[in-house]
């Protein structure tokens, strides 16, 4: 599932760019280029034009979030390029910018997240093919600081965790695979909770993402 | 019988007194310094310093005059009603009014007498009506500049009699010709008039030699009356350096508070450093070893046949990697504090040294131990400056040298190297030789930099014993 999917990478840290590079081409995936600096990942987006692009959002020169800005700037260039952003910490705020305009093709996770490979290399597949990936932990934050806590307290746990995931960027058949229950059960579950929280239905992944993510965050 | 010689080196004058034959010899320098006098005596009335000096008495009288009248209309009231509000709030008008006036005697003695006195610390009151209440009443300044009025007006009274009144006896004198009439002779004013009183001349009653006489008095007055002038304007100035200048305590109390504010960003700095070099190093360190880990995990749990060379590599990977984030953040943590601190800088200092690429020297003469912030501060000096001269100096030797002076503490480090080093060749202002003297002058400390191109480079550190 990962042939042909060709990734440039955007780490100013050399051992952690170094060990993405092998990593990800020991899965399968096409390293298009692996730079440390926001300036060279433009160029070579520029150049070799990849399907997506795993970028960390503190890199050179002033290491505050230049790997978002040009992440944004890239997208509106290439609409159909993944952006994967990696990072050490999560900021609710950069999830939103990222996602401001739309959620096709976009991921953000910690960089923790490399640790259980599978789940990343799903993920990074996810945004290349115009998916969704969003950290657990975004959601929580989410989750946690939303005002629309009465709503919420209508779901029942279950409910809550198919959202959570939901909210990540996963299909139904992947909260199925998560949470060890069918794919109709799911599919109830999805519904209760569009029902509940009064969401307008949608059938592709990321704009559900997106719908959720607007509840959250109004 | 007298002669004398005029040449290049001076007067020299022979005469014949009292039977013996006497030469007085006066010097070209002497002459000069006569000439000098009689030239600044002569040229005193007619220049501008005088009439501006006469000029700021009466004008600055006049100021007085309104700024004293300004206060009895509101300290009077004020003091007489200040245990209740309204006489507090006429209280703290009257010493916002006083800051006020200040103001203006500042203008007046910069446009007229050449006294450039610094504004003070610009009036920042604390918000709502109390703390405006609160800061104008403890206004030093308004305080100041008040008394600096109330002291003005026995220097007036003074001046008036002293200088002002002979400025005016050569005005009447030089002019009784016109105005006199059948009048005897000119009034005299202040100190004359107390000196010569009751009438001061008497050589006749009338004719020419009178009127001349009268005329000269004048003249004599009038040269007579810039000094006088200028010695009252003097102790003006005296007055103002003392009430108007800026505060000096409140001066020291704004070094301070910039001192402070220093401090405040140095360890915000400090902190931004640490998190810095913990984000770039040792997470990153332990994301690549999670990372290989995660990747050699699910090569064993894969089915199939197992790739045991792969599986091997990643595990030495991450155990290499494992290792380097302990050096790492050993490292880091040494430089949060450095352990060897605890037990002396001397410790520490070796430690150092010993450390340093370059080949260096130690010399620790400390008869007792600074405080811990001293140290420390010593400590990352020497940390620092070693640092420099393993990158920048191209070295062969370096030293460091601590000794005790009295309750210094003196830190010299010394290289061979090719010299030129200058606060700004080092980065930004956290960091480097500019960072260093932030830190030093924290505790009133100094920091001097000797660096010819060519070498040798010699930082010198004093700090003192206790902070």
């Amino acid at each position: 599932m990962t042939d042909n999917i060709r990734v440039a990478i955007a780490e100013d840290s050399a051992i952690l760019r170094d060990g993405l590079v092998q990593l990800l081409s020991d899965r399968g995936f096409e390293i298009t280029d692996a730079v440390s600096d926001p300036e060279a990942l433009r160029s070579s987006v520029e150049r070799a034009l990849p399907d997506v692009a795993v970028v960390d959002i503190r890199m050179p020169p002033t290491f505050t979030d230049e790997g978002l800005r040009t992440a944004l700037e890239l997208r509106r260039r290439h609409p159909r390029l993944g952006i994967l952003l990696f990072s050490q910490y999560i900021e609710t705020r950069y999830a939103a910018e990222l996602l401001s305009e739309d959620a096709a093709g976009i991921g953000y996770l910690l960089k923790d997240r490399v640790a259980d490979v599978s789940d990343f290399v799903e993920a990074l597949v996810r945004v290349a093919s115009g998916g969704t990936a969003l950290d657990p932990e975004v959601v929580t934050q989410l989750l946690g600081a939303s005002r629309r806590s009465d709503s919420l307290s209508s779901l029942s746990v279950r409910e809550r965790e198919v959202l959570s995931l939901m909210a990540e960027g996963r299909s139904n058949a992947a909260i199925a695979t998560a949470l060890v229950i069918s794919e109709g059960a799911v599919e109830k579950h999805v519904a209760n909770i569009f029902t509940k929280l009064d969401l307008p239905v949608s059938e592709a992944d990321h704009r559900r993402v997106l719908a959720v993510l607007r509840f959250l965050d109004s | 019988m007298m002669q004398a010689d005029v040449d290049d080196s001076g007067v020299r004058v022979q005469l014949h007194f009292g039977g013996k034959d006497r030469v007085i010899v006066v010097s070209e320098a002497r002459l000069e310094q006569g000439r000098r006098f009689a030239r600044t005596v002569l040229h005193e009335p007619f220049g501008r310093r005088a009439w501006l000096e006469l000029l700021y008495f009466v004008a600055g009288g006049l100021l007085t005059a309104l700024a004293v009248a300004f206060l009895a209309l509101t300290m009077v009231p004020g003091v007489g009603l200040f245990i209740t509000f309204i006489g507090a709030v006429i209280m703290a008008a009257s010493v916002r009014g006083a800051r006020g006036f200040g103001r203006y005697h500042r203008a007046l003695a910069r446009a007229l007498i050449n006294e450039d006195i610094d504004e003070p610390e610009p009036f920042n009151p604390k918000p709502g009506l109390f703390g405006w209440l609160q800061s104008s009443l403890r206004d030093r300044a308004g305080w100041r500049s008040m008394a600096y009025s109330l002291l003005k007006v026995p220097l007036l009274i003074f001046g008036t009699w002293f200088a002002l009144s002979v400025w005016l006896d050569a005005f009447f004198c030089l002019t009784f010709r016109v105005w006199g009439g059948g009048a005897p002779e000119p009034r005299g004013f202040g100190i004359f008039q107390n000196l010569f009183s009751p009438g001061y001349l008497s050589v006749g009653r009338t004719g020419f030699f009178h009127g001349l006489f009268i005329f000269i008095t004048g003249v004599l007055f009038l040269f007579i009356a810039p000094w006088t002038m200028r010695a009252v304007v003097y102790l003006d100035r005296w007055l103002i350096s003392l009430l108007l200048s800026p505060d000096p305590l409140t001066a020291r109390l704004r070094s301070l508070e910039h001192a402070r504010a220093k401090t405040v960003d140095a360890s915000v700095a400090t902190l931004r450093r640490i998190e810095r070099d913990l984000h770039d190093g040792t997470q990153a360190q332990l994301v690549a070893l999670a990372m290989r880990l995660g990747q050699a995990k699910e090569k064993l749990a894969e089915g199939g046949e197992l790739d045991v060379e792969q599986v091997r590599r990643l595990v030495d990977d991450a155990h290499q990697g494992a290792k380097d984030a302990i050096v790492e953040l050993r490292d880091l943590a040494r430089g949060i504090h450095p352990p060897a601190l605890d037990t002396g800088l001397e410790g520490a200092l070796a430690t150092l040294a010993a450390r340093n690429t370059v080949p260096t020297e130690l010399d620790v003469d400390v008869r007792e131990r600074p405080t811990t912030a001293i140290e420390a501060i010593a400590y990352f000096c020497a940390a620092e400056l070693l640092a420099n001269v393993a990158q920048h100096a191209h070295a062969s030797r370096a030293s460091i040298r601590c000794s005790q002076h009295g309750q210094w503490l003196r830190l010299v480090v010394r290289d061979d190297g090719r010299g030129g080093a200058h606060p700004s060749a080092f980065g930004s202002s956290s960091s480097g030789l500019t960072g260093l003297n932030d830190r030093v002058r924290t505790v009133d400390g100094h920091l001097g930099i000797t660096s010819p191109s060519g070498g040798p480079t010699v930082v010198t550190v004093d700090l003192p014993m206790h902070a």
